[in-house]
C-alpha cells in the first residue's frame, strides 16, 4: 500500500540575496553567490526544491590574530600575516565566500586607520575572485569610521558590510545604500529583536534583497539549543509570510566555537576529551551542521578541515533521493 | 490649469489660486494666519477650518472624526483646492476646545442623591446629658451611654481610654450639652457595635462639615482628598511624590529595602510623613485642624498598604507571591500613625493579589466596569500597570510592572502634572521645533506623563527617533545633540524654561518610556489572549492614571501604548483609585461593592510562563514589531503629504 507523505505548503518564502558582483554588473568578482530562496524548511526536498545550498565562508583577518587558538595559527602559519595571501589560501581551501574581519588596532598597536582598512580590503579583492563579507572591529564608532571609506573604495562590488546592530545601523546602511553593497544585521538571539532591526534597516530604504540577518548563535554546549530555536522560529515566521523575517541567515560558527575551552585549550584538560585538534574540528563541524539544519544560509568557519567536512555533509543533505 | 476663488471669512478679499493649491497656502496668500505647530503634516489638527461652500479634496483627515468631516471640517494643510470654496476659520481657542473632546477630564461630582444619613458610617449626634446630683450619682460614661440609648437608640457603644480621660471635662465644659461623633458599619441595626470617635462640648450645627479623607498611596504619587462627609463635597485635593521613592522606584526594590535592617520602619515613616504632610496642607487650605478628620479611606497597591501598616511584605516578592493580608480590618488613626483624630476610622480597601491591590479594586468601582454590559478594558497607567478586562459578569486582571515613567519618574526632566509641566506638545516635522502647552500657562519646568506620551509619538512621526527609539543625530537642528548620557532632544532652551536650565528628553529617557509602554501593551495583549477575546471585541477602554489631565488618544496609539481602536471608545478617568476611595469613604454600599469586586476578580500571574516576555519584546518598538496591529499608525506613516 503506498504511503502518502504529508507535505507542507507555505505561503511565504525567503528572499534570494546575491553576494558579489561580476564585471557585467559593475564589480570584479569571478564568482557570485546567491543564498536564500527557501520555500520550505531545510532540505525538505520532497516538498519543494532547495534553490540554493548553504554557502561556506572562511573567516580571515587584516592582521595576524594573536588571540586565535594556537591550532589555527599553527595551521595558517605565515599565510595569516598577509590578508591577500590568506584570502587566496581560503579560496584554495574551498570557501565560497571570504569574511574579512577588520581589527581594532594594527600590528604596531596603533588604531587601524581608514587607509589601512581600505588597503587591506583592496588587496583581498585583488587576490581572490570570491565575494567578500567585511566586518568592522565591533565597536560602533570605529566600525563607522572604517566601513564608510571601505564601502566607498569598493563601490559596486556588492560586499556585505557588518555589523548592523539596533543601536548602530544608520551609518553602515547609508554606506551600503550609496555604494551598492549589502549589510548584515545582528541581534541577540530573539525573534522580535531580529525583526525590529530588519524593519529599521528597511525603513532607511535599503531593499531587503540586500540584507542578511545574523540571529547570533552559541557554540555546541554554549546555548546552541536556544540559537537553534530562534533560527527555526525566524524561518517558520518567514515561511508563514512575515515579510520582515524573510531574509537569509548568516552564522559566525568559527568565532563562536574557537573561543570555547574545548577548542582553545590543549593542556590540563581531562584525558577523555581526546585529541585536541580533532576535538576542535569536531566542535566547529558539529556546531555548523546543527545550524545548517536550523536554516542557516551562510556559515562562517575558521578551519579548512571543518569546511571540508561541512561541505561533504551538505553535499549529502542536498542529494535528492530517487 | 484652472484658477479658483477662495474666500476666507476673516480675510477682506478672496484670493485666486490654481487647482491643486494647498488650502493652507491659499490662506497664507490671503493673509489669514492659521497655526501649524506640526509643520503642516496633518498631525496636530490645529489648522482645522470649516468649508462653508464648495468642496476641497482631503488628503488626510487623521485628526478629524467622520462627524467633523460631515460638518465641513478640513485640515488646511491636508486639503487641496479644486473648485471655488468659502472657508470659515474658527478662533484658535475654539479649535483647542474641540481637540480636547477626545480626552475626557471628569470633574469630581458628589454622587447623585448622596444622603449621609443613609450611607455614611460616621455621623454626629447631639445629646443633652442629665447632669449628676447627690440624688443621681451615676458615673459620667454610664450617663452618656444612657443618653445615647434613650436619645438615639444605640446600645453597643465602645470608647477608647483616651476619650475616657477627656470625658468628664468635655461634659462639664459644654454644660452637659455634647456633640458625639460615632462610627457604625450598620446604622439600621441598633445592637450592632458603634465606636465613639470624638465628642465636643456644646451642640454643633447639623450642617457643620464633618471631615474625612480619601487617600491613594501610589508607588510614585500619593494623592489625598479632603472631603466634607455631610455634603459629600471634595474641599481640597493635594498630591505629592511618595517619600519612599528615594529608597527604590518600584515595589520590588521597596520590598527588598524593607527586608533589610530597619528598612521597614524607615519606609513606613517616609510614607507616613508624605501622607501627614498632604493632610496638613489640605487642612490648611480649608483652615481646619487635622485632628478634626474622623475617617480615612485608603487605596493603594498591596505593597504600599503592607509597608504603611508595617506588615512584612517579603512574601509578595517571592514565589508563590502571596500577600500577608488582602482584607484588612478597620483600624484607627492611632494604629496607623496618621495625624488625623487618633480615634478616626481608618479603612484600608481590600486587594485581590500581591500585584493587584486596593488601587485597582477601587479603580474598578469608580470606572463602573463591574456594572456594565459592555466588554471593557480598564488600564491604570501607573507604576504597576494593572489591567482589568471584563464586564458585570466576569473580571480578569494582570499586573504588568510598567515603571514610573508616565508619572514623570525615571525621566530626567519628568515631573508630575502640576504647574509648570508641559502637558501637551507638537513637534514641527520640518524644523523639529516644538510647541507646547504648560499647566498653569507659565514657563515650563519639566514634562509630565501626557506630555511625554505626546512627545515620544511626535518625535517618532517627525523622524527624530526611529522605531527602535534611536535618535537620528544627522538632522539639521541644534535640538538634537549629544548630551552627557548620549543623544538627546532639547524641548525647551534654558532661556525659555522656568528654572533656567534646558529641558531635555534623553536617549535613556526614551528607553525607559519604551519599556513602560511595552509592559502595558504586553499586559493588554496577554489579558485579551487569556480569555480568547480579539481586540475588536473590546467595546470600551477606560484609562486611569495620574499622568495629567489630558492624554491624547491618538498619540498614545501612535506610540503603541494603547490598542488601535476607534478613538471614541476611549475614556480618560484620571486617578481612578482615589475616586474609588472617595466613593467608599462616602458610601458604605460602595465599600461593600469594592469587597465584592475584590472577591470576583480572577488574577492572572504573568511570571508563570514566558508569554509575557515574548509580548513585551515585540511591544518594545514604535508602535509595535507587528505593525499590522496598528493600521491607523501605518496609515499615518505612509500617508502621502501633499506637495
Amino acid at each position: 500500500m503506498p504511503v502518502d507523505i504529508p507535505k507542507d505548503k507555505w505561503p511565504g518564502e525567503v528572499r534570494t540575496v546575491t553576494l558579489g558582483a561580476a564585471a557585467a554588473n559593475g564589480g570584479t568578482r569571478g564568482s557570485v553567490v546567491a543564498v536564500g530562496g527557501e520555500k520550505a524548511l531545510p532540505f525538505m526536498h520532497f516538498e519543494t526544491d532547495t534553490p540554493h545550498r548553504p554557502a561556506l565562508a572562511m573567516e580571515i583577518m587584516d592582521r595576524l590574530p594573536e588571540d586565535w587558538s594556537p591550532l589555527l595559527l599553527e595551521f595558517w602559519g605565515d599565510t595569516a600575516k598577509d590578508p591577500a595571501v590568506w584570502a587566496k589560501a581560503a579560496e584554495d581551501a574551498g570557501a565560497d565566500l571570504i569574511q574579512l574581519q577588520l581589527s581594532q588596532t594594527g600590528a604596531d598597536g596603533n588604531p587601524t586607520t581608514p587607509d589601512a582598512a581600505v588597503a587591506a580590503v583592496k588587496s583581498v579583492l585583488a587576490a581572490t575572485g570570491l565575494p567578500l563579507i567585511i566586518f568592522g572591529p565591533g565597536q560602533a564608532d570605529v566600525d563607522n569610521e572604517l566601513l564608510v571609506p571601505v564601502a566607498e573604495a569598493t563601490k559596486g562590488e556588492r560586499v556585505v558590510l557588518g555589523l548592523c546592530e539596533d543601536k548602530n545601523y544608520r551609518t553602515i546602511v547609508a554606506a551600503a545604500l550609496a555604494n551598492d553593497h549589502l549589510v548584515t544585521a545582528r541581534t541577540a538571539m530573539d525573534v522580535n529583536l531580529a525583526k525590529q532591526l530588519n524593519i529599521l534597516i528597511s525603513d532607511m530604504g535599503l531593499p531587503l534583497e540586500r540584507v542578511l540577518m545574523d540571529p547570533t548563535t552559541g557554540a555546541l554546549g554554549y546555548g546552541i539549543e536556544y540559537g537553534f530555536s530562534v533560527m527555526e522560529r525566524l524561518r517558520l515566521a518567514a515561511l508563514q509570510g512575515d515579510a520582515m523575517t524573510q531574509l537569509p541567515m548568516i552564522v559566525t560558527v568559527g568565532y563562536e566555537t574557537w573561543k570555547t575551552k574545548e577548542s582553545k585549550v590543549g593542556q590540563d584538560v581531562p584525558g577523555e576529551w581526546g585529541n585536541w585538534l580533532e576535538r576542535a574540528i569536531n566542535w566547529e563541524t558539529m556546531t555548523a551542521m546543527t545550524l545548517v539544519e536550523s536554516g542557516a544560509d551562510i556559515v562562517v568557519l575558521r578551519h579548512p578541515e571543518s569546511m571540508k567536512r561541512v561541505r561533504a555533509a551538505i553535499d549529502e543533505l542536498m542529494t535528492v533521493p530517487e | 490649469m484652472a484658477d479658483h476663488l477662495v474666500r476666507f471669512d476673516t480675510a477682506p478679499a478672496p484670493v485666486s489660486v490654481p487647482t491643486g493649491t494647498l488650502l493652507s497656502d491659499a490662506a497664507h496668500r490671503a493673509g489669514v494666519d492659521i497655526q501649524q505647530p506640526c509643520g503642516g503634516q496633518g498631525r496636530c489638527g490645529r489648522c482645522a477650518v470649516r468649508i462653508t461652500d464648495g468642496t476641497v479634496r482631503r488628503r488626510s483627515t487623521l485628526r478629524l472624526s467622520n462627524e467633523d468631516v460631515e460638518a465641513g471640517y478640513a485640515l488646511a494643510c491636508q486639503s487641496v483646492i479644486e473648485a471655488d470654496v468659502s472657508i470659515t476659520v474658527p478662533p484658535q481657542e475654539k479649535i483647542e476646545r474641540r481637540l480636547t473632546t477626545d480626552r475626557t477630564a471628569a470633574e469630581v461630582q458628589v454622587p447623585d442623591s448622596y444622603d449621609p444619613a443613609q450611607v455614611q458610617t460616621v455621623r454626629r449626634v447631639r445629646l443633652t446629658v442629665p447632669p449628676p446630683s447627690m440624688d443621681d450619682q451615676t458615673d459620667d460614661w454610664s450617663r452618656l451611654q444612657i443618653a445615647l440609648r434613650k436619645q438615639v437608640r444605640l446600645t453597643e457603644v465602645g470608647i477608647s481610654v483616651m476619650q475616657l480621660r477627656r470625658l468628664g471635662h468635655i461634659l462639664r465644659k459644654g454644660e452637659w450639652d455634647i456633640t458625639v461623633i460615632l462610627d457604625s458599619q450598620a446604622w439600621d441595626c441598633p445592637d450592632c457595635p458603634v465606636r465613639l470617635i470624638e465628642f465636643k462640648p456644646g451642640l454643633m450645627e447639623d450642617r457643620d462639615p464633618l471631615w474625612g479623607v480619601a487617600i491613594d498611596i501610589g508607588t510614585t504619587t500619593v494623592s489625598l482628598w479632603l472631603v466634607d462627609l455631610i455634603s459629600g463635597e471634595v474641599r481640597a485635593q493635594v498630591a505629592e511624590y511618595n517619600g519612599q521613592i528615594a529608597r527604590g522606584e518600584d515595589v520590588i526594590s521597596r520590598i527588598i529595602y524593607s527586608s533589610k535592617g530597619s528598612g521597614a520602619e524607615e519606609l513606613r515613616d517616609l510614607v507616613l510623613s508624605t501622607i501627614n504632610g498632604l493632610l496638613q496642607s489640605a487642612c490648611k487650605q480649608v483652615k481646619i485642624d487635622p485632628h478634626d478628620v474622623f475617617k480615612a479611606t485608603i487605596a493603594g497597591n498591596s505593597t504600599m498598604i503592607h509597608l504603611l501598616l508595617g506588615i512584612p511584605a517579603q512574601t509578595i516578592r517571592l514565589s508563590p507571591f502571596i500577600t500577608a493580608v488582602n482584607h484588612i480590618p478597620t483600624l484607627t488613626g492611632r494604629d496607623v500613625g496618621l495625624d488625623t483624630h487618633p480615634d478616626a476610622t481608618v479603612d484600608c480597601l481590600p486587594g485581590v493579589a500581591s500585584y493587584v491591590g486596593a488601587d485597582i479594586t477601587a479603580g474598578v468601582l469608580s470606572s463602573g466596569l463591574d456594572d456594565t454590559e459592555k466588554v471593557t478594558i480598564f488600564i491604570d497607567v501607573g507604576t504597576n500597570g494593572e489591567i482589568v478586562l471584563g464586564n458585570k459578569e466576569w473580571l480578569v486582571t494582570v499586573a504588568a510592572s510598567a515603571g514610573p515613567a508616565f508619572e514623570g519618574g525615571g525621566v530626567a526632566d519628568g515631573m508630575r502634572a502640576t504647574r509648570g509641566a508641559i502637558e501637551e506638545i507638537w513637534v514641527n516635522g520640518d524644523t523639529y521645533d516644538p510647541s507646547y502647552r504648560v499647566v498653569g500657562s507659565v514657563k515650563p519646568r519639566g514634562i509630565c506623563g501626557s506630555g511625554l506620551i505626546a512627545l515620544l509619538a511626535e518625535l517618532f512621526l517627525a523622524g527624530v527617533i526611529d522605531k527602535g527609539g534611536n535618535f537620528n543625530t544627522n538632522l539639521d537642528t541644534p535640538r538634537v545633540r549629544i548630551g552627557e548620557h548620549g543623544p538627546e532632544y532639547v524641548i525647551a532652551w534654558a532661556s525659555e524654561s522656568g528654572h533656567g536650565r534646558d529641558i531635555r528628553l534623553s536617549h535613556v529617557d526614551v528607553d525607559n518610556l519604551l519599556r513602560t509602554k511595552a509592559a502595558i501593551y504586553a499586559g493588554f495583549t496577554i489579558l485579551a489572549d487569556s480569555v480568547g477575546i480579539p481586540f475588536e471585541a473590546v467595546e470600551q477602554v477606560l484609562v486611569g492614571g495620574s499622568f495629567g489631565k489630558y492624554i491624547n488618544v491618538e498619540k498614545a496609539i501612535q506610540l503603541g501604548l494603547l490598542p488601535d481602536l476607534p478613538w471614541e471608545n476611549f475614556y480618560f478617568l484620571g486617578n481612578t483609585a482615589i475616586r474609588g476611595a472617595y466613593q467608599a469613604l462616602l458610601d458604605r454600599h460602595a465599600r461593600e461593592r469594592i469587597k465584592d469586586i475584590a472577591n470576583r476578580m480572577t488574577y492572572i500571574e504573568l511570571s508563570a510562563d514566558n508569554t509575557f516576555y515574548e509580548a513585551f519584546t515585540s511591544a518594545l518598538f514604535l508602535p509595535h514589531t507587528d505593525l499590522a496591529r496598528f493600521p491607523t499608525v501605518q496609515a499615518a506613516l505612509g500617508a502621502p503629504i501633499p506637495q
